[in-house]
């Protein structure tokens, strides 16, 4: 501890509170990460699990249960079409763009330290 | 008669003017041949020229590769996607129909909101995986080419086939009497040479140039030139000149 802080508390201390919460509550896997940044890149995109599995070159098994837990958080929206369970980008700019600036960030390797460390203690 | 005009040197010649409005429109060849290409250029087409704002529909590539196949022909799709006159959309076949089946869908409503009126389907085969038996795919893209029209599209589909040279693949799907046009972009090798092919096979109401013309992608894009002179067999891939023949039937006899 040094000035009353945990290193977790002193390596995020210069990111934006805005980022930060958005770290804390939504971005707690490396899936997480990879399906935020392919959304960001695919904005456009609703699919099912299975498709967008493939897109991310993942397994369906592997992203499942995160693009629930995106949904539920509101990063995502999910709906049924037909018989089918889909997900896209959640339909407000405010959510883009906190996306755009959590993307812009991960491209400073300093950035994608913290957020590396952030996901492996929360594994923990 | 009002056209949709591609913007594409040569081929609007061909068709005369320009495809029809709120049609279907297929062009298939093999991989290489600029199918997306010719798609993008209508696209690009559309909206700098047309005021007409478009819709790519992708069941394969990433918008990323899109604007970096459209930034080498000096097209920006990025902006114009910021400024709200494109849309690029990566999507599977079967989400796609679902939604096109759905009042107020996701495409609907972004084709209303951008007021598309040009799309690019790129690309058609990619339906093959939700049936196998030619007369259900058939009665799945009737649908869905519908509902584009419903949704006053003018519509580019692309489709692949493998055979590089000779004889095409023999799919018997029926799309090409669902589609309004039907365009087949060929490799032949003249004089151990690969060059490019364009024919217009079918263009329902209206009449079009019946001429094998030769075209290259250029650093503008598509440029269909002229009839391919002198040889025939030209759809069989290995042409041969029609003196040759003639020398054949009736000289050396």
């Amino acid at each position: 501890m040094e000035n009353g802080l945990d290193l977790t508390s002193r390596l995020m201390a210069d990111m934006s509170p805005r980022l930060l919460k958005f770290l804390q509550t939504k971005v707690n896997s490396f899936v997480k990460w990879d399906l935020i940044r392919f959304f960001y890149d695919n904005p456009h995109t609703t699919d099912t699990a299975e498709n967008i599995a493939r897109y991310a070159g993942r397994s369906v098994e592997t992203i499942r249960t995160e693009l629930a837990e995106l949904a539920q958080d509101g990063v995502l929206g999910e709906s049924r079409l037909g018989d089918m369970i889909v997900y896209s980008l959640a339909n407000d700019a405010q959510t883009y763009e906190l996306l755009e600036e959590f993307v812009k960030a991960s491209e400073d390797r300093q950035f994608r330290v913290k957020v590396i460390y952030h996901i492996i203690r929360g594994a923990r | 008669m009002n056209r949709v005009k591609t913007g594409i040197p040569g081929l609007d010649d061909m068709l005369r003017g320009g495809f029809l409005p709120q049609t279907a429109n297929l062009v298939e060849g093999a991989p290489g041949t600029g199918k997306t290409t010719l798609g993008m250029q209508f696209i690009y087409h559309g909206i700098v020229a047309c005021e007409e704002p478009g819709v790519i529909l992708t069941f394969e590539e990433f918008p990323q590769q899109y604007y970096n196949d459209a930034a080498s022909f000096g097209w920006d799709f990025r902006q114009m996607e910021q400024k709200g006159k494109l849309r690029i959309v990566m999507t599977s076949p079967e989400v796609s129909k679902a939604d096109l089946e759905e009042v107020g869908g996701r495409i609907e409503q972004m084709v209303q909101k951008i007021g598309a009126r040009r799309i690019l389907i790129d690309s058609l085969s990619h339906f093959e995986r939700l049936n196998r038996a030619p007369h259900q795919l058939r009665s799945v893209i009737y649908g869905f080419v519908n509902a584009l029209k419903r949704e006053g599209l003018t519509a580019v589909l692309t489709r692949e086939n493998t055979a590089l040279l000779g004889e095409m693949d023999g799919d018997d799907d029926g799309l090409p009497f669902i589609a309004d046009s039907y365009i087949l972009l060929r490799y032949v090798e003249i004089e151990s040479r690969i060059q490019k092919a364009l024919l217009v096979l079918k263009m329902r109401g209206s009449d079009h140039d019946k001429d094998i013309r030769q075209f290259e992608i250029t650093a503008r894009g598509i440029e269909v030139r002229a009839p391919f002179e002198g040889h025939e067999g030209l759809l069989s891939g290995s042409p041969h000149r029609m003196m040759d023949s003639f020398v054949q039937a009736f000289v050396r006899r």
